[in-house]
């Protein structure tokens, strides 16, 4: 049976971080219901690995009551959600009580992280310095909400990690990051741990062929101590007591500088790339940065007649939704293209808790492959059957993650469709084209009550966040 | 599920229906309803000419009670069929249960007391002063004063149906015209008493400057066409932050906001409480109601309880205990006050579900059915404060309890207190911080605790401010020295 399953699909239950070292394309040319006895033994051993390795799992195994994995259903209790990487309580990082910090992590995944040595760890950035000494490979997210997720992934998963970029990449864009070095502008900072950063430092640098081929808006890292303790400074200096809060002058500094440098963003954006477009002019580049970036930069240069023109195999490389951005054309990313003069837009479809992306085709649709196993739910968390097509929350397992749990529910809603009928020739779920996040809406849009229950807004960490 | 309630605009004494123009929106818990489109009603909707109150500052305050007193006793939910009609929709829409909706339209008669409605508005505005001008003492009794009424826009909050029988009768009371934005999650109760008011008498001046219309929140059409100070003098703004700086994007000077902004609120409950079984009990009981009457969902509710305790095992251990002692007095309040509810708050479960599993940091029990604590095993709030519903409150240690002043602001409206001796300690650094009111814990009776802390001298200050002297106008008649009234006319 083992045999004939591997015949089949050719992919090896003991190592699924090797399943893209031949390319995304046979992945991408297999049927997702092919796929899923392997992920299901890939699954199963998962939980027996790590159910009693990964505190956190452990826990809620037990709470749920599940000892064993025969099926993706037995496993549905066992999602992570996104909280769970952001458990720890908020003082630990207001007091930089990196200790207890470390031992929270430390619950989250196989590695011992109380091996790490702490001795001289002020900031949460050295502190993820030092774990990736150690062979951690800790992304944080974004913090929206004021408090940032953790995502214990190691030095164990960077095969897989970096396999799972580049194929999606190339799936997406047509040019091939292992061997084709392509001259790369990225309007943001130049790495840092959030983990989308991280991931660009980690891989894009030798895709561009080297640091010099590099160019981003800003030579710095993001501060994940400045994210963190983004609303706690504000609140602090709200009240005239900033200074109370013990913190690192640097620190401090640098926020200060961070915030001059928010304010200036849209105009070095502008001059950013106008810049590189003189510079790069006819040469075969890549351009990423957010849809805001993209249209205000097309917007502004239109208004000022700077036309960029590059030469044959370029591509932009974006995502991430509006954010918040006001007005887009109706076909921003005709109207995009058209600015650039670019033809490719290459988008991937994944987020910092999973290690897979899914490319975009050419229909805009993103292609799940093999290497994740996708879920939804719907609003009662149900699981909606994997026929047709479907809306709802999305949710995955990852079966590269080796050193700590890989399920996880996620806050998006999405459409999948099961039926890999996409006029592009790919298999595989397909997801899109609209992605938005998954919120308790049930009708009354503006109902009203005294009770305050909304996150308070806060500027600063709104402007952080675009990272 | 898929009902369609009419729910027609009430236009100073008229009722227009939804007709050929009528628009449909979504409401709470999948209730849908049409309502003429209010952009093609303006002009029903607003008072344009101010003069036109005259009617109602020529009404003595005494027959505008006696109106609504007579108001007052067609509101019973037995035999008012626009009440029946408002309360099944509430009921689907407004996340209330039954028993609990039914005690707040029961109720809804008291607020109509004329005895009441005359010392509220006493007591705020003083009657001399809205019925007539009144002179200054002695040397200076050729200025005058007079409260006079204005044109107020009210967006009102939903979650408690009060709020649209107050907003009619303190609008009245200070004679002014009032238009009233009603919620989607309670479309018809300002509705249902406003046609009360047409059946006893739609000539009456207090039914003539009552306006009811919904429209969408964030419609800035209609906010623009509305909000103008030829139109409005004051708006007083109930509920989400949302809308509150909606609002503001159309202010100008001339039109005074009074933002009622959401507010969270706590208990503080002294180490008394963990001392024996018998105070333990008790402290629940008063936890388990203020946090748990109206199923949690008003501003007055408790949703974080700061205890005073040490942080270590032993201490710990005790907090837990009180803990549990909370969820056990939640599932024995009276229906009339709480009762679990029928649908889980899943964003606060999944909450509750990750610090479940830190053993280290936080101890959870129950959920958003019938009710649960978090305990924090050190002393802060948990992170998710500001989602605290479903009668789920955390349960804090503080070392000192004065400290607990650092996270009170505008938005901590009511603090529990428990015992009584805490009491002196904190009252004069709560007030400072921001804290708007502080009621007892103590007694273990759940209905007399509810029942008292509802239970307020008539004309007290709401959230820090005092709503109705600020919806008046005070306006000056300086005469020169010797043209003083006689008082036989100033008291006229």
């Amino acid at each position: 049976m083992a045999d004939a399953v591997m015949a089949r699909t050719e992919l090896d239950p003991s190592c699924p971080g090797n399943w893209l070292d031949d390319g995304y394309e046979r992945l991408l040319a297999m049927s997702w219901r092919d796929a899923e006895e392997v992920q299901l033994k890939v699954l199963r051993r998962r939980f027996e690995e790590l159910k009693d390795s990964v505190a956190a799992l452990e826990r809620l195994a037990k709470r749920e009551g599940v000892t064993k994995v025969d099926s993706l259903e037995d496993a549905l209790p066992l999602l992570f959600d996104h909280r769970v990487y952001k458990s720890y309580p908020i003082s630990l990082i207001e007091n930089r009580d990196i200790a207890k910090l470390n031992s929270w992590l430390g619950r989250l995944t196989t590695h011992d992280l109380s091996k790490v040595d702490l001795t001289g760890i002020q900031t949460i950035d050295a502190w993820l310095d030092r774990l990736d000494e150690f062979g951690m490979l800790i992304g944080h997210s974004t913090g929206t909400t004021g408090k940032l997720s953790f995502i214990p992934r190691s030095r164990t998963e960077y095969h897989a990690f970096r396999a799972c970029h580049n194929e999606a990449s190339r799936a997406s864009s047509g040019v091939n990051p292992w061997n084709d070095p392509i001259e790369t502008f990225f309007p943001g900072y130049r790495g840092g741990h959030q983990m989308a950063l991280k991931m660009l430092f980690l891989f894009n640098i030798d895709a561009a062929g080297g640091p010099e081929h590099y160019h981003t808006l800003y030579p710095g890292n993001i501060s994940a101590d400045l994210m963190s303790l983004a609303g706690r400074m504000q609140a602090a200096e709200d009240r005239g007591e900033l200074e109370k809060l013990g913190l690192d002058p640097a620190l401090l500094k640098a926020r200060e500088e961070m915030i001059a440098q928010g304010k200036r963003r849209e105009q070095d954006i502008e001059a950013f790339f106008f810049t590189l477009f003189e510079k790069f002019r006819g040469k075969r580049v890549k351009i990423g940065g957010t849809f805001g970036d993209l249209i205000r930069t097309a917007r502004t240069g239109i208004e000022k007649g700077y036309k960029p023109e590059f030469g044959p195999g370029s591509f932009i490389a974006t995502g991430g939704g509006m954010k918040g951005f006001k007005d887009p054309p109706e076909d921003w990313e005709g109207y995009v293209k058209d600015y650039f003069g670019i033809e490719r837009v290459s988008m991937v479809y994944g987020m910092s808790e999973g290690t897979g992306f899914a490319p975009r085709c050419s229909e805009k649709y993103f292609h799940i492959m093999p290497h994740t196993m996708p879920v939804l739910f719907d609003r009662d968390m149900n699981m909606l059957p994997r026929v047709g097509t479907q809306t709802g929350r999305f949710a995955f397992f990852d079966p590269m993650a080796e050193t700590y749990w890989g399920g996880f529910i996620s806050g998006d809603q999405v459409t999948i469709n099961w039926e890999e009928d996409c006029p592009c020739g790919w298999k595989g779920p397909r997801v899109g084209p609209v992605i938005t996040r998954f919120a308790e809406m049930e009708g009354g849009d503006d109902k009203i009550s005294c009770a305050g229950t909304a996150q308070a807004y806060n500027e600063f960490m709104d402007f952080v966040s675009q990272v | 599920m898929t009902d369609i309630y009419s729910i027609p605009i009430i236009a100073r004494g008229r009722i227009i229906e939804p007709g050929e123009d009528a628009v449909e929106y979504q409401g709470r818990g999948g209730a849908r309803f049409r309502t003429p489109d209010p952009h093609k009603h303006i002009h029903d909707l607003v008072l344009g000419n101010p003069v036109l109150l005259h009617d109602l500052m020529d009404t003595p305050v005494h027959e505008i009670v006696d109106f609504l007193a007579e108001v007052g006793k067609r509101l019973r939910l037995e035999d008012n069929a626009y009440l029946q009609e408002s309360f099944a929709l509430a009921l689907q829409a407004g996340g209330l249960a039954e028993p609990i909706l039914r005690g707040v339209y029961d109720d809804l008669p008291r607020m109509f007391d004329p005895d009441a409605m005359s010392a509220l508005i006493d007591k705020s505005v003083g009657i001399d002063y809205l019925d007539g001008w009144v002179p200054g003492d002695g040397a200076y009794a050729n200025c005058r004063v007079r409260a006079v009424g204005t044109r107020q826009l009210h967006i009102t909050a939903g979650n408690v149906p009060v709020v649209a029988a107050l907003t009619i009768v303190r609008g009245a009371l200070t004679k002014s015209d009032v238009l009233i934005k009603a919620p989607s999650n309670d479309p018809l109760t300002a509705n249902a008493i406003c046609r009360s008011l047409i059946d006893i008498d739609a000539g009456h001046p207090v039914t003539k400057h009552v306006a009811v219309a919904y429209w969408k929140g964030g419609d800035e059409e209609m906010d623009r066409q509305i909000v103008r100070v030829s139109r409005i003098d004051k708006i007083t703004a109930w509920g989400g932050m949302s809308s509150v700086k909606h609002i503001q994007k159309f202010l100008t000077p001339g039109i005074d906001l009074t933002a009622l902004n959401p507010k969270y609120s706590m208990s503080v409950i002294g180490k008394e409480a963990l001392e024996s079984e018998e105070a333990m009990a008790e402290a629940a009981t008063g936890i388990a109601v203020i946090s748990g009457f109206y199923n949690q969902t008003a501003c007055a509710n408790t949703r974080i309880v700061y205890v005073e305790s040490e942080t270590d095992d032993a201490s710990l251990q005790k907090v837990v205990q009180l803990g549990h002692k909370v969820v056990e007095a939640f599932n024995k309040l009276p229906q009339e006050i709480s009762t679990p509810v029928e649908k889980r708050n899943h964003d606060l479960e999944a909450e509750m579900a990750a610090v479940a599993l830190e053993d280290d940091f936080y101890h959870v029990e129950g959920n958003t059915l019938t009710g649960g604590v978090v305990v924090s095993k050190f002393s802060d709030r948990v992170d998710f404060y500001d989602q605290l519903n479903n009668r789920v409150v955390n349960i804090v240690p503080m070392p000192n309890l004065l400290e607990v002043a650092k996270w009170c602001d505008d938005t901590t409206q009511t603090v529990g207190v428990y015992p009584e001796s805490l009491r002196e300690t904190l009252l004069d650094p709560f007030a400072l911080a921001g804290v708007q009111r502080l009621v007892s814990l103590t007694g273990g009776d759940a209905m007399q605790l509810f029942h008292d802390m509802h239970t307020l001298p008539p004309g007290m200050p709401h959230d820090g401010i005092e709503p109705l002297r600020r919806n008046v106008r005070w306006v000056i008649d300086q005469r020169a020295p010797d043209n003083v009234v006689p008082m036989a006319i100033a008291a006229e």
